[in-house]
Order: C-alpha cells, then structure tokens, then sequence
C-alpha cells in the first residue's frame, strides 16, 4: 500500500497540467510595440555553427532552428522588435515575450503562457513587479528578477521568476548576437 | 453472480453511489478537457498527436535572414496544442494505471449485477479495451498514421459509454431494484 501511494504521488507530481493563455499574443503585441502600424516576421535560420553558439550561451535551440523576430514600424519609423522565447521547465512550459525598443533596450516583458499549475506563481511574481525588473536592460545585461523577488514573494514564485529570467536571458542572447536594425 | 448490489449493506451501496458519482464527475471534466485541447473530432486528435511533418531541413552554411510582413491576424491564429513523444510516454504511464484501477473497480460492480456471463465478460472487456484504445490511438496516430486518431475517438467515447452503462445498471441494481430471497 505505501508503494502504491508513494508511486500515485511520484505521478501526481510528474504530471504536466496543460497550458494556459495568460495574455494573448496580439496583446503582447500591441503591448510592447506600441503605435505600430505594420509588422514584419524576421526569420533567421540558423547555421549549425550559430546554434550551436546560442545553445552553449543560453541552454536555448529555437524551435526547428529557427529563431523569429517581430519587428514593428509606424510608417517608415521603427518600433522595436518582438521576441517570443519558450522555457521548459519540469513543472510544464512557459512563454515569455520580450520586447525591445529601437535603441535596442528592453521595453518590456510579459509572460503569455504557463501551465495551470505553474500559472498562480506567475500571477504572484507579476504581480510583485517581476517584468519591472528587466525594463531598460541592454542586451548584455543578465537578467535578475528571481533575486529581486526573494524574501518578498514565495519560493514557486522565485523558482518561477529564475525560469521568467532564463527566458529573458535567451530573448537578450538572441537579440545580441542576431538582430540587426 | 459473486454477490448481488441489491443485497448489499446500505453503506456498501452509499460507498458505490458516491464512487460513481465522483468518477462520473471526473469523466465530466475530463471530457471537458479533451475538448480544450485535443478536441472531439479526428483532425483535432491528429493535429494535438501526430508528429509534424518530418522534413529536418538541414540547417545552412551561413545564417540566412528572411523577412516577410505578418498581420495581426496571424499572431492572433489559435495555436495547436500539441503532444509530444515524451509528453505521451508521461500521460501514458500516469493516465492508463489509474483507467485500470478505474476499470476493476467498475468491473467489480459488474461482477454484482445479475448480468448473463457473457453480457459480464463483454462489459469488463469493454471497460479495459476503452483505454487500451484510447492510448492505443494516441500511438499509432503519432507513429503510424493520422488516420488512427478516430481509434483514440472510439477510445474515448467507449470508456464514456461504458461508465454509463454500469453506472446505470448498478445504481438501478441498488436503490430501485428488489432483492430476490
């Protein structure tokens, strides 16, 4: 019996909730490229050199080796650009869009999607001004809002906030070493 | 029959009341579920397992930049949700032990229904082969073809029906029937 319950918490605990939309994409959108009017998706298909490279810096591979950029334009002005990065994490993945200015700054982030089970810690890390945290980083910079968090929220919301930062951390890779104006 | 629900102690028969109750509910939601995310239809099923089209582009010499414009449309486009290898090895070890414990115990209840052995034998069979055929489907859907995703479908509405037809029987057996001397 106590094999049996042990083996029945063990799968309770593997077991990935689904995915749920905290914030739709064309919200994000609008959100973090704010007064565009058209948009473009650049798409850079890596080489197996540059993937590796991005690998090795962020623990990160785009999917199908493809990393997208989401650039916004108000007439012929540049808005920014746009990046969606997906972090796995053993509780189920999260999606963090990371906007940037024109200047090439962070303008912001929002987290879209995480798992019904992951989806109250990020509520709480957002709501203790997590994305605050990495407004105005440059590209080199390392991200570090699970360190702001800690001692003000709970653990899942800093174990959360450091999986937010990681995928920060890939979105700023990304943007240093691939996107040009 | 091994023993007769009719007969039962009345606590015995509140006990099965309230497991049918209680699994009927979870068969609600999960129902519910399926509907989120994979769908009741077989090109929803595909699309959620089958695993995308294989083509493994190689990747290039050099990074290679290719720009198209989006429109807004297309980032609000519903995303698939879908289930990978890994993911389906997880959901199948955490999902068919519990349809198992799930099938014996309404296997049980057969076993007290003044059912023909056949009629007996043919329920516990329907009880098991359903999840046997709901993974089954899931399987051979990423592995095989898409087009076994209708065998995931029969799965799924076998394991329903099933449920109801002994749920039906057994609370019938139990509060509206009389027990012969």
């Amino acid at each position: 019996m106590n094999l049996f319950v042990r083996a029945a918490a063990i799968a309770v605990v593997l077991h990935i909730t689904p995915v749920v939309v905290l914030v739709k994409r064309t919200d994000a959108v609008q959100a973090l490229l704010p007064g565009a009017d058209a948009y473009f998706a650049r798409e850079v298909h890596l080489s197996a050199t540059d993937a590796h490279r991005l690998h090795e810096e962020v623990d990160w591979s785009p999917e199908d080796g493809v990393l997208t950029f989401y650039l916004g334009k108000a007439g012929p002005a540049a808005v920014g650009a746009l990046v969606f990065v997906r972090v796995d994490t053993p509780h189920g993945p999260i999606e963090v869009a990371v906007g940037f200015t024109s200047q090439g700054t962070v303008r912001g982030v929002i987290v879209t999607k995480a798992t019904v089970e992951t989806k109250p810690w990020v509520l709480e890390a957002v709501h203790l001004g997590l994305t605050d945290h990495y407004r105005q980083l440059k590209p080199s910079a390392t991200p570090g809002g699970a360190a702001a968090l800690t001692g003000q929220a709970g653990s899942l919301a800093v174990y959360v906030a450091g999986e937010v930062d990681k995928g920060v951390a890939r979105a700023l890779a990304a943007y240093a070493a691939f996107y040009r104006p | 029959m091994l023993f007769d629900l009719c007969g039962a102690d009345v606590r015995i028969k509140w006990l099965v009341t309230c497991l049918l109750a209680t699994l009927g509910l979870s068969y609600v939601f999960g129902a519910l579920m399926v509907s989120l995310y994979a769908g009741f239809t077989p090109n929803g099923i595909a699309a959620t397992y089958a695993a995308p089209e294989m083509s493994m582009p190689m990747p290039p010499d050099t990074s290679v930049v290719v720009e198209r414009p989006m429109y807004m449309a297309e980032f609000a486009k519903p995303e698939v949700h879908t289930v990978d290898t890994s993911l389906l090895v997880q959901d199948t070890h955490v999902h068919l032990p519990m349809y198992g414990i799930i099938a014996a115990s309404l296997s049980v209840l057969v076993a007290g229904l003044p059912l023909r052995r056949g009629w007996a034998l043919g329920l516990i069979t329907l009880l098991f082969a359903a999840p046997w055929l709901d993974f089954a489907g899931m399987w051979l859907t990423k592995f095989a073809s898409p087009r076994f995703a209708s065998v995931t479908l029969i799965g799924g509405w076998a394991m329903g029906a099933g449920y109801l037809v002994v749920a039906a029987l057994a609370i019938k057996r139990m509060w509206f029937s009389h027990a012969r001397s």
